[in-house]
């Protein structure tokens, strides 16, 4: 007996060495096997959750890839819009002529394309923003900047490889704009401190205005299209001018957070502006 | 006693580093350290045998969890772990074991070092994939991804010992 234990105590890791082994060849086939394996379930249960929050802060460092890539989706989704495009209803001419392409009676007004900002001030008296593209990569004089939450401003200044912009934030920018439900058209404003408010002008005291009514762009100026968001309206005054209101509105774009944003050129803008000069009262 | 202590910290440290840093590592889209591995090399070689093999399953299992291949990872470090001190007797020759007789640089020599780790990662890494892929279909991928692995994970391995212990008094 004593021989025994001996001999067992003697020999113990080869025992220890067969178990283990054997161990883990029946983990092997079992998880091999079944999908319903128990172990493997408690295993799953303990390091899922580990191992998901160390995915998602590896997942960080690819963010910016992923980004750019919903950014041009976004531009290739963008340009399809309706606002994109002016009607052309030439029936005669289209019956003569069948066309299958997606618009067919419609021609592109408006093309799109996208840049990062580099440097940006938001609480100065004359705000800018740089943005890393130029005249190299098609950026001119003029072009409307969006943002995905709202309207930034208007390309000033262009050079070989970077562009500045004139914002919202900026006492000489005026975009035109309309109220959205009752349609009527005014003027947004800048008026210093805040860059979350601006102010919209012209926009006669016998309208009815609303908290919560949306601003957005007209179109007139033929540097944005129609229908982009600005911002709310935040509060409705009697102004000192009796003949106008005085309304605040919560600009919808948050300047502060600004990195990727849209550039919206007008391919007929030339053309436009040649007509408007003939009319010396503008 | 304190030895023992930083011993147990590295061991620690350089599984959490395998199962968080370099089981995302894919280099070239097939080669993957298994840098674990160094745990088990720096054990100390006078450990009770049964004390090896248990250790050398746990870790395995441990990295397993995480690859979620049960057993796979296990299976071939208690190998790994049985084979070592025979190993490492046929490497030493004649020479009976010195007093310290640790596997690192500083003690024994590059040359010793290098086929020390590189059959017995081969051995372990032959283990892993050969049972994960468990065919001969694709045979050719199969050991191209084992050779990556081994020469990857030795290299890794050899940095990280000349690093963290550095030859001293070398003239």
């Amino acid at each position: 007996m004593n021989n025994l234990i001996e001999f067992f105590k003697k020999n113990f890791h080869y025992f220890l060495l067969a178990i283990l082994l054997v161990v883990s060849i029946i983990m092997i086939g079992k998880s091999m096997a079944y999908s319903k394996y128990k172990f493997a379930k408690v295993c799953q249960n303990m390091v899922g959750p580990i191992q998901k929050n160390w995915a998602e802060m590896i997942h960080r460092f690819s963010l910016g890839k992923e980004n750019d890539q919903l950014t041009q989706q976004n531009i290739a989704l963008m340009r399809e819009q309706e606002n994109m495009f002016i009607e052309k209803d030439d029936t005669l001419r289209h019956m003569m002529t069948p066309t299958d392409s997606l618009h067919p009676r419609s021609i592109r007004l408006y093309d799109y394309t996208y840049a990062h900002v580099i440097y940006k001030t938001t609480d100065q008296a004359f705000n800018y923003i740089i943005i890393d593209k130029g005249s190299k990569d098609g950026i001119s004089r003029d072009m409307a900047v969006t943002c995905p939450k709202g309207v930034v401003g208007v390309v000033s200044d262009v050079s070989e490889n970077f562009s500045s912009i004139i914002p919202i934030l900026h006492p000489d920018s005026r975009i035109s704009a309309i109220v959205s439900p009752i349609n009527q058209v005014g003027t947004v404003v800048w008026e210093g401190n805040d860059p979350q408010v601006a102010y919209l002008e012209n926009i006669p005291q016998h309208l009815e205005i609303s908290l919560g009514d949306s601003v957005i762009t007209s179109g007139f100026s033929n540097i944005f299209p129609k229908g982009l968001l600005i911002g709310t309206v935040k509060e409705v005054a009697v102004g000192k001018n009796a003949s106008f209101l005085t309304i605040k509105i919560k600009l919808a774009t948050d300047f502060r957070r600004l990195h990727t944003v849209y550039l919206l050129e007008n391919l007929y803008k030339s053309e436009i502006d040649t007509l408007k000069a003939n009319f010396k009262n503008e | 006693m304190n030895n023992t202590v930083s011993q147990i910290l590295r061991f620690i440290i350089v599984l959490l580093l395998q199962v968080f840093i370099c089981n995302y590592i894919n280099l070239f889209g097939f080669a993957t350290p298994a840098l674990y591995l160094l745990a088990l090399f720096l054990l100390p070689l006078e450990l009770p045998l049964s004390v090896q093999y248990l250790i050398g399953f746990a870790s395995g299992l441990f990295v397993d969890m995480f690859t979620h291949t049960l057993g796979v990872n296990a299976l071939a470090c208690v190998l790994f772990m049985f084979v070592r001190p025979y190993f490492v007797k046929a490497l030493n020759g004649r020479k009976t074991s010195e007093t310290t007789d640790r596997p690192i640089p500083g003690i024994k020599d590059f040359k010793w070092l290098i086929t020390y780790v590189t059959i017995l990662t081969l051995l372990h890494q032959a283990l892993v994939i050969g049972i994960e892929v468990a065919s001969f279909k694709n045979f050719g991928h199969t050991l191209l991804t084992i050779v990556a692995n081994t020469i990857l994970t030795a290299f890794v391995i050899l940095c990280t010992e000349y690093i963290f212990f550095p030859v001293k008094g070398k003239s």
